[in-house]
């Protein structure tokens, strides 16, 4: 019959994958945790990836408890049907006792409605959407949302006496929250949003959307991106002349701006709350290391997954040996000015980072801090 | 009789397969993570044999199919959060809502041929994904909708991992049977005639327009349900599992399967789901072993793991002399 043949060339195939499954160290305390390694945005697992191999040596170098801590590290593609069936995954094997990840809120809230059913505590470093961490008492994360960011914003731009301002963001759940939270703060202290648009992630060309912006004649831009798109939309404002001040969350706080805008992206103003030469030595070790590993600065999300595995890790110590996950979901719900590289984190009863913010600015392509 | 007999073995094989011999493994195991799979390939299975019916049996290139199965997953959802109404009403209403927005933009779409038709499917999915991910007010955007409310049925809460495994392989192998009746019948033979020359079909009376959209708005359908079966099995719907990736990877899967074979069609949506869960060991290059089985396959089997002919010769012994059984094995189907 003709199908064995087919089958024997697909056995043959699959079967060297069988042998390559890692085999489970005994003694250990296990983490998982569910990144976009391969995929669209597969950049930003590599680096959380990155944060959390330079975490967990140091952790494990320190010698805090007397077992070796080990993460493993699932590939969702940032795909909601992976993220699920990973989620299963690791809640199935009974000694990972904590979760961290995923990188969207689209597939973080799709894999935490299986951690909320099976008491699995989930802890992502960047999942912003509202509604996340209303899901169930399982779910944490270590992103200041745009609750907290977007007033901020907006008070530091009336401060300067920027009334007039459009808003632009890319059309995912985060953007909506960029627009909305700025939008309410604005409007209170006297402000007005002279225009509000959503843009795809990875627009190419942003001439109309900047012409529609200078027809406006706003005082400033409030702008809701990533890196990417950060660089292309201030490259193609200088080429089309326009000089607004442009303002941002901690999302475009990447080296990469710099890197790819070059002199084009001087000047924008953003909040972050992770300053790469900080002089405090929890800062400096991660950078040098980060240098070590990338040989460039790390950006605001690498910090994100540095400080949130070192969070999880320290849910670990405080509950060893009787590390359950429900002891450790305990734990991180206490967690109290943990000292992390973005600043000292608290978790508030609705689990969610309050973390203190900082003014920065590109001046001389470097993120510089400064007052107003 | 013996002829009868062998026909009749495979699906009973199947059957005993994916209702005792799975169950039984995965209550044995009694990991979630085996059930999520077992599912996850349910439910594309049904995806790749609604998608064969156009794709496969009608030979229309559709490049949008994910779009439906969104539209299926979204009504399902929208309909148990807003409406309060439950898995009962949800899972027929996804259904009827695809094939309703099937028909609406078929009646223009299917007097196009071959690569206009191919472009303009593209072009549906694309919208209808545009549409999920920026009509905020209703579909809330690429917020996406929570799905709270479980799968209840007669005011009994389904609950288990395996009462749920039952309920999507009892409702897949439902709408399986339906697409294998219609796929394999004189309706079937007359959609492979609009495959083979359209033209010709037409001038022996077959109405081409009519059969393509009645076949693309069936296939909605089947895709709605999936999607319903998606959103009440995870809970969580967004844009994005709706694009146009999907719409490929289920193309992909009907190809390796075997473009125009039902049996096929299943084969391959349970290789392309399971083989990257295989591989997950490999770690980052995993993608490129799949991408890798996938060019072997197309390469040494350019008609598909079970290709048309092969399949269709056993679905004819399944119905014995009833349904024409061709003198020889003649050579028809995808080349």
């Amino acid at each position: 019959m003709t199908l064995t043949r087919r089958h024997l060339v697909a056995l043959a195939l699959a079967a060297p994958a069988a042998f390559a499954l890692p085999a489970a160290a005994a003694e250990t305390v296990k983490l998982g945790y569910q990144l976009p390694l391969t995929g669209n945005t597969a950049q930003y697992g590599q680096d959380f990836k990155t944060a959390a191999e330079i975490a967990l040596a140091r952790f494990n170098a320190s010698g805090r408890i007397p077992a070796k801590v080990e993460i493993v590290f699932e590939d969702s593609r940032s795909d909601a049907k992976e993220g699920v069936t990973i989620a299963r995954k690791f809640v199935d094997d009974e000694k990972i006792v904590g979760v961290l990840g995923d990188f969207t809120s689209g597939v973080s809230m799709a894999a935490a409605q299986v951690y909320k059913e099976a008491g699995m505590p989930q802890l992502s470093q960047t999942a912003s959407h509202p509604d996340y961490t209303k899901i169930s008492e399982w779910q944490f994360r270590n992103i200041t949302t745009q609750a907290g960011e977007g007033p901020y914003n907006a008070d530091w731009m009336v401060a300067k006496g920027y009334k007039k301002v459009a808003v632009i963001a890319e059309q995912t759940d985060w953007g909506q929250s960029v627009t909305k939270y700025f939008a309410d703060e604005i409007a209170a202290k006297g402000g007005k949003v002279v225009l509000t648009e959503y843009f795809n992630r990875g627009l190419p060309d942003f001439r109309s959307l900047l012409t529609k912006i200078q027809r406006e004649k706003p005082d400033a831009i409030y702008t809701g991106f990533f890196y990417e798109d950060a660089a292309n939309f201030l490259k193609q404002m200088k080429q089309l002349g326009i000089a607004i001040p442009v303002y941002s969350t901690s999302a475009a706080h990447n080296q990469k701006v710099i890197e790819l805008a070059g002199a084009d992206a001087e000047g924008l103003s953003l909040t972050t709350n992770f300053l790469p030469n900080s002089p405090k030595p929890e800062v400096k070790e991660f950078v040098a290391e980060w240098v070590k590993v990338r040989g460039a600065e790390p950006g605001q999300f690498p910090a994100q997954a540095f400080d949130a595995v070192n969070i999880m890790l320290e849910a670990v110590v405080k509950t060893y040996p009787k590390s359950t996950r429900a002891a450790i979901r305990d734990a991180l719900a206490a967690t109290k000015d943990f000292p992390g590289v973005t600043g000292s984190t608290t978790f508030g009863a609705d689990r969610e980072p309050v973390k203190q913010l900082s003014k920065v600015r590109i001046v001389g392509g470097v993120f510089t801090p400064v007052a107003d | 009789m013996s002829e009868f007999v062998r026909g009749r073995l495979v699906p009973l094989l199947v059957l005993l397969v994916v209702f005792a011999l799975v169950p039984y493994g995965l209550a044995k195991f009694g990991k979630g993570y085996f059930f999520q799979v077992a599912q996850l390939v349910l439910i594309y299975a049904l995806l790749a044999v609604s998608l064969h019916l156009v794709t496969g049996a009608a030979g229309l290139l559709h490049l949008g199919h994910a779009a439906f199965y969104g539209v299926g997953a979204y009504v399902a959802a929208l309909l148990g959060t807003e409406m309060k109404l439950g898995f009962l009403w949800g899972l027929p209403a996804a259904g009827l809502a695809a094939a309703a927005l099937a028909f609406v933009v078929a009646l223009p779409t299917m007097r196009l041929v071959s690569i206009y038709f191919a472009v303009a499917t593209l072009a549906i999915g694309q919208m209808i994904h545009t549409v999920l991910l920026n009509w905020v007010a209703v579909t809330k955007g690429p917020n996406g909708v929570m799905l709270f409310s479980g799968i209840t049925l007669f005011g009994t809460p389904v609950k288990s991992p395996i009462a749920i495994y039952f309920l999507v392989a009892g409702l897949v192998a439902l709408s399986i049977w339906v697409l294998h009746r219609l796929s394999h019948s004189y309706y079937g033979n007359a959609l492979r005639s609009l495959r083979e020359d359209d033209q010709c079909a037409d001038a022996m009376g077959v109405d081409t327009v009519r059969l393509k959209i009645e076949v693309f708005t069936v296939s909605a359908f089947f895709a709605g349900i999936a999607g319903a079966l998606w959103a009440y099995t995870t809970g969580y719907v967004s844009p994005g599992d709706f694009g146009f990736n999907t719409s490929i990877l289920v193309l992909a899967m009907i190809v390796v399967g075997g473009l125009g074979s039902l049996p096929g069609a299943i084969i391959g949506a349970a290789l392309l789901i399971l083989l990257p869960e295989v591989l997950r060991g490999v770690g980052d290059l995993r993608n490129v072993m799949v991408g890798i089985v996938m060019f072997v396959s197309i390469l040494f089997l350019p008609r598909g793991l079970l290709g048309e002919v092969s399949a269709l010769s056993l679905v004819r012994r399944g119905f014995g002399l009833k349904w024409g059984a061709a003198p020889s094995d003649r050579e028809v189907g995808w080349r």
